[in-house]
């Protein structure tokens, strides 16, 4: 049989307890935008003091209302769409290289060239006319060379993104070890270490959207963190990547050893802004680039072998009106027009042969009917179908690469619905149990209130 | 479903900027006209595109070089007409000549007529046009006839590219229409009748009278030449008019956005994003805790 003290002892642990709830929920309700708050619920329960009728109620500590199923899949879906991402932006830009829509690309600049090569064969005693024609494969070899180099520069600019990002997947690594440290020093202490985990969970999702990402408890009870497939946090311990070239100058991806040392880990990297950067460097630009030094290679030099084979106005023969190297690689970043043509009118090779010079123009027409012979090494293509189909192919990527990044984000966009629904903070709930806990508050000071009058009352009646 | 503020956040944001980029890509259709854009808005019409500009690019080029080199070959072919108008002087002035009641006198006068017939001749075989000599074969840039009447022209063709399998050849050949290549040198012919009748020599008058006919065939041969080749250039004319006009159709049906449809899209995106804006104005507004 509790006396009227232990009511007074039941009142204080309920106006302890709903405080705790009240206040709970008061970080609930500030919390309610923070970037990966996970919502917490007052774990009460009731307090044994030896007696069933005097039982109050204790404030136990709080749950953080998370799910690991989905939060690793948040983590993978993350991955996948800022891969898609960043390679689509790349993409995107590789694109407008190769527009033709607006008139001005590299397919107007060629067809321009071969229109050079016919006006030639209208006049070819005027200078003009010559001039006009290396001011074509001018402008042809300057719009290659643009086309090229944006392309190395993008790959060189990835380059420098893909080092980047390593660091900052390191510099995760770092942190979320010494978190993984204070969150079992806080947990042996007794302590839920909510803001901690909190944190962590928004350094694994930022890890996760710079790499492919896995998370799981081993056996001894550690967190492990792998990326790529190779573990780089466990235990509090974080390892680290490192950046290096292949001799193809693709990137090579190495997961550094404790004991010094790498493992190479490239062909594991699938997702994640590096996976991106990874599949936008090295297949798509790549294979962009062979397309169109292979485009430029054939092209150029079925020019030249034409061009040789004609006289210029001096009566010259077999030079070439482009240089472009004796093989495809580099050849759209380094073509121009010939040092033995350039700025001489003269010799522009218009006449088949030494005795139809100045008037001839058998040659001009036969380069001007390049534009209708196969170029391509399989002799299959013209020109303008093989420059066509680059356009073709790129244009199927990119769409492809749209596609892609629009799945993965309705993915994510699912994804981050479930963990929102499971752990994000609803005001409307939020200000029910505001009134909850306030009302159990004031019931809590009228328990109170009634066992104080009451003791007032037996101290008043006793002691007179 | 636990429904939260971050949900209904999220959700408002993803439809807005859904519909905003739906709307964003009708406008461009609507206000470029072009339903390709971009390579990756339709691959295969992008590709398509670029041949046909390039084929466009190649029969506009065509179009221009026939009008360019039309305008000698008619110049050579009205040249050789009136070569051909004074070869038949010539051999009026022969006959003429050969009449047995004429004296000497008469005769040189005759003669002075065909000397100015000749000079009249030499100025038509060394007619320029636009890019040349028109007689000189590729030698364009030197007087093809000397006052002696020596050919150093040659008989070379002046080709150009207008869309035939073999190059065209559009001059006409001075070596043809007036020297000994051709059967007689014109020129020659011509000094004969003036000496015969500046000589007063009868036998040699009438012995130039078939060498002048043969003379003026030879001329006619190489103008009705002249006028196939423009006949020609005209024909391919017609026939690469044709293919641009073909062009800019395929072009237009390929690339083309269909205006009433993209202006219809337009329209309807438009509205859907105004509803969106205000559905989402009501769902961010609907919270419970503000009825507290």
């Amino acid at each position: 049989m509790a006396g009227l003290t232990s009511l007074l002892n039941v009142a204080r642990d309920a106006l302890t307890a709903q405080s705790y709830g009240l206040g709970v929920t008061g970080s609930n309700i500030s919390n309610a935008s923070t970037p990966g708050y996970v919502r917490r619920v007052a774990l009460l329960q009731t307090q044994d003091l030896g007696s069933q009728a005097s039982g109050s109620v204790v404030a136990t500590g709080l749950q953080r209302v998370t799910d690991d199923f989905i939060d690793r899949r948040e983590f993978a879906a993350t991955g996948t769409s800022s891969a898609a991402t960043t390679r689509d932006q790349t993409l995107a830009s590789v694109e407008s290289l190769f527009n033709d829509t607006g008139g001005t690309g590299l397919g107007s600049s060629l067809s321009n060239l071969f229109s050079s090569f016919s006006s030639l064969a209208n006049n070819p005693t005027d200078t003009t006319t010559r001039s006009n024609v290396l001011a074509a494969a001018d402008a042809f070899s300057q719009q290659v060379n643009s086309a090229g180099s944006a392309i190395a520069q993008s790959q060189n600019d990835l380059k420098t993104q893909a080092q980047q990002t390593i660091d900052q997947v390191n510099q995760r690594a770092q942190e979320i070890a010494k978190l993984d440290i204070q969150i079992s020093q806080a947990t042996m202490e007794g302590n839920d270490a909510a803001d901690l985990k909190d944190q962590r969970t928004q350094k694994l999702l930022n890890i996760s959207s710079l790499i492919n990402t896995t998370t799981f408890t081993d056996a001894q009870g550690n967190q492990v963190v792998q990326v790529a497939g190779s573990t780089i946090v466990e235990g509090g311990h974080a390892g680290s990547l490192s950046l290096d070239l292949h001799a193809d100058g693709s990137l090579k991806l190495n997961a550094n050893q404790s004991g010094g040392g790498t493992t190479e880990i490239t062909q594991f990297l699938t997702g994640g802004t590096l996976g991106g950067i990874k599949e936008a460097r090295d297949t798509d630009l790549f294979d962009v680039s062979k397309k169109l030094d292979q485009f430029v290679f054939d092209t150029a030099t079925a020019i030249n072998t034409q061009h040789a084979a004609g006289v210029g106005a001096d009566g010259g023969t077999g030079r070439a009106l482009f240089d472009v190297g004796g093989a495809p690689p580099g050849a759209a970043l380094n073509l121009k027009v010939s040092v033995d043509v350039f700025n001489q009118p003269d010799k522009v090779a218009a006449a088949a042969n030494v005795f139809s010079v100045p008037g001839g123009s058998d040659n001009a027409v036969a380069m001007a009917k390049l534009a209708d012979v196969f170029t391509n090494t399989s002799a299959t293509r013209t020109a303008a179908q093989a420059y066509g189909d680059i356009v073709g192919s790129i244009g199927s990527t990119r769409a492809n690469s749209q596609r892609d990044v629009d799945t993965q984000k309705a993915i994510l966009t699912q994804v981050q619905s479930m963990h929102q629904s499971e752990s994000g903070v609803s005001l409307d709930e939020e200000m029910v149990a505001l009134t909850k806990y306030q009302n159990a508050y004031q019931a809590a000071s009228k328990v109170l209130n009634v066992a104080d009058s009451l003791l007032g009352d037996l101290m008043t009646s006793v002691g007179r | 479903m636990r429904v939260t503020e971050g949900m209904r956040y999220d959700s408002v944001t993803n439809n807005l900027s859904e519909v905003s980029s739906r709307q964003a890509a009708a406008a461009q259709q609507a206000q470029t006209g072009l339903r390709v854009n971009l390579p990756s808005d339709d691959p295969i019409a992008a590709a398509q595109l670029a041949r046909l500009s390039a084929s466009q690019a190649q029969v506009t080029a065509r179009r221009g070089t026939i009008s360019s080199v039309r305008g000698d070959t008619e110049l050579a072919e009205s040249s050789l007409q009136q070569a051909s108008d004074l070869m038949a002087t010539a051999k009026e002035l022969a006959v003429q000549g050969g009449n047995g009641s004429l004296g000497a006198s008469e005769r040189a006068s005759l003669a002075l007529q065909v000397k100015d017939i000749r000079d009249q001749m030499l100025g038509i075989a060394n007619a320029k046009g636009s890019s040349g000599y028109l007689f000189g074969g590729s030698q364009t840039q030197t007087q093809p006839f000397s006052t002696a009447g020596a050919f150093t022209g040659d008989d070379q063709d002046h080709v150009v590219d207008i869309g035939n399998s073999t190059p065209t050849a559009v001059n006409a050949s001075g070596a043809k229409a007036f020297t000994a290549a051709g059967g007689r040198d014109v020129l020659g012919d011509l000094d004969s009748l003036y000496t015969a009748l500046n000589s007063n020599d009868t036998v040699g008058i009438s012995a130039t009278l078939d060498n002048l006919d043969a003379s003026r065939a030879q001329i006619t041969t190489a103008q009705s030449a002249a006028g196939t080749i423009v006949n020609r250039l005209d024909a391919s004319d017609a026939i690469l008019s044709n293919a641009q006009l073909q062009n800019s159709k395929s072009t237009e049906e390929v690339g083309s956005a269909d205006a009433a449809a993209a202006y219809t899209n337009l329209t309807q995106l438009n509205n859907a994003l105004q509803q969106s804006v205000s559905v989402s104005k009501s769902i961010l507004d609907m919270a419970a805790f503000k009825q507290f």
